[in-house]
């Protein structure tokens, strides 16, 4: 992507100066709601074309319903959409429209098997005699029997029961493997993200921010002790942070520190430090380092160590620890 | 009650023994709903999908005069088009009054505000997720085009099957462009007001019994369609 900004409604929802995704790669994309991420994924799966800036594939400049990305490059909604036609129908309409419909029946077979659908059971099945986890499956089954080069799911599984949501993930990890397709997932499920994928962005406001590793609060913030700002946490503790440019200003922080006491200890002067639970522990695929999760009265902080540092410090979830950052390390959005 | 048991025995007879006079009324029904509905959604359809499907300037405005169009009172489209077709009107030489081809003219102009309006709304009503799906399967233009038009197929019969029932069941321009003429464009909604005028209630319930027939032998012949597609 070059220069690329999408107006909706008068209003910009993305701004991206340049991004380059790697051919291959399984890439994650991370942020709140209404951060862009949905939009992000239509613009970079050629449904939608920018407002301005383009969108290149394999370098060049491509638009929606152009040959080059057509047949290449697919997009799974977050929202679970089947046509009004049998299961069958609807895995095999890429196929029909590709006129590649030498045996149909079989490749759409094996496309609900990568899901874990009978083909048998449930290839005669209306799409409205689904339940949400399978007319999710089926939709991606839609997608995997194409062999797309490039695959964007956008929260492959967010509602939708557990044993859907496994079989999706591994369903897609099997494309990654068998036909070298590019992913790139938005994803709320952070811990699975980390655990694939070879790059995490984090998105906020509709800018990519950096490797989703950062540590986003929002506001309203105001005037606590000694004239400086922050918040008052549900707990009793202060979250100090430098003046923000305005009220509702979210604030990003990085560099945060974990220490195994479950006292804070004061800090050296433009140091914060608070006092929190270990909620989650999770490998990062991509430097095998562990993120460790922490909540802060009602308030998640994660933290990047070491295995060695987590060994060391006897971190574990349920410990109670104290974090620390720095008030010059704290950016706004 | 007993003119109304009366009447419909009276209703089987004629029915049964093929009388001439009610079949000319149902014959007569056919040809003109037949000939408008077709015009209507050979027009009416494509219009409607384009109104609901495409994004252009004055899309709102161009919606609020269509839905307008469907408040279009019958007596009044009556009255236009017999002053077109009139004598002294500017279509007077096309001789279309008093024709079954005029009154099919009238309920052409009240059917198709349905159908485009109606046929609107089943189009946009459509799940915007369609476009994002279709798109990312890989349909080209024509395709999306095509694959939308046939996932609101469901709306657009719908549609289809308002217009017919409205204009099956009309009688202000009937009367007033056909004249009901007996025998020539005496069509089953005006023999019924003219028969009940008479006190022959007989006819009138016979032909209100082909009216519900032939409706529902469209609605369960629809019905089949919509099962298997």
């Amino acid at each position: 992507m070059r220069g690329l900004t999408h107006v909706y409604r008068g209003k910009p929802v993305l701004s991206i100066d340049r991004l380059d995704l790697p051919r291959g790669g399984i890439i994650g994309v991370i942020g709140p709601n209404g951060s862009g991420k949905s939009t992000f994924l239509r613009l970079a799966g050629f449904v939608e074309r920018p407002t301005a800036g383009e969108v290149l594939f394999d370098g060049k400049p491509a638009a929606p319903f152009a040959p080059e990305v057509r047949n290449r490059v697919t997009l799974l909604p977050q929202e679970p959409f089947l046509m009004k036609r049998t299961v069958l129908n609807n895995v095999a309409y890429g196929l029909r429209i590709r006129k590649a419909s030498d045996h149909l029946a079989e490749r759409v077979d094996k496309a609900l098997s990568y899901v874990g659908l009978d083909g048998k059971d449930f290839a005669q099945r209306p799409s409205y005699a689904l339940s949400g986890g399978e007319a999710q499956r089926v939709a991606l089954a839609a997608r995997l029997v194409l062999k797309p080069e490039v695959l964007l799911m956008d929260e492959p599984t967010a509602s939708i029961d557990a044993l859907s949501a496994q079989l999706i993930k591994d369903a897609v990890l099997k494309a990654r493997r068998d036909w070298g397709t590019t992913l790139i997932v938005a994803s709320h499920d952070w811990q699975w993200l980390y655990g694939i994928c070879d790059t995490v962005f984090h998105l906020l406001k509709g800018r990519f921010l950096g490797t989703g590793r950062e540590n986003i609060l929002f506001g309203p913030w105001e005037r606590v002790e000694n004239g400086q700002w922050g918040k008052r946490l549900a707990d009793g503790q202060q979250l100090l942070v430098p003046k923000p440019p305005e009220a509702l200003a979210a604030a990003v922080i990085e560099n945060v520190t974990i220490m195994p006491q479950a006292e804070p200890v004061s800090g050296a002067a433009g140091q914060v430090t608070l006092s929190g639970l270990i909620t989650r522990l999770a490998l990062e695929k991509a430097s095998g380092s562990i993120v460790v999760s922490v909540l802060v009265a009602n308030l998640p902080f994660t933290a990047t160590l070491t295995e060695h540092q987590v060994r060391n410090h006897e971190l574990y979830p349920g410990r109670m620890v104290a974090i620390r950052y720095n008030l010059n390390s704290v950016k706004w959005v | 009650m007993d003119f109304l048991l009366q009447g419909l025995l009276k209703a089987f007879e004629l029915l049964t023994t093929i009388d001439p006079e009610t079949f000319s009324a149902v014959y007569a029904t056919l040809v003109v709903s037949a000939y408008s509905l077709a015009v209507t959604l050979a027009l009416g359809l494509p219009l409607g999908f384009c109104l609901g499907y495409f994004e252009f300037t004055f899309k709102k405005q161009v919606r609020v005069v269509v839905d307008t169009l469907l408040s279009l009172p019958t007596v009044f489209i009556g009255l236009v088009v017999y002053a077109f077709f009139t004598n002294r009107g500017p279509l007077g030489e096309w001789g279309l009054l008093f024709t079954l081809s005029g009154i099919a003219v009238g309920l052409t102009i009240l059917a198709l505000p349905i159908v485009v309006a109606l046929g609107a709304t089943a189009v946009e009503s459509m799940d915007r997720q369609l476009r994002v799906t279709l798109i990312s399967l890989g349909a080209n233009r024509q395709q999306l085009f095509l694959s939308t038009l046939w996932e609101s197929r469901h709306g657009i019969i719908a549609a289809a099957l308002t217009a017919y029932g409205r204009v099956m069941t009309e009688v202000g321009i009937a009367m007033m462009v056909g004249g009901n003429i007996k025998w020539q464009t005496r069509t089953i909604t005006t023999a019924i007001a003219l028969e009940t005028n008479k006190g022959e209630f007989a006819m009138g319930i016979a032909l209100g019994l082909v009216l519900l027939m032939i409706a529902f032998g469209v609605n369960v012949s629809v019905s089949f369609l919509r099962k298997r597609y």
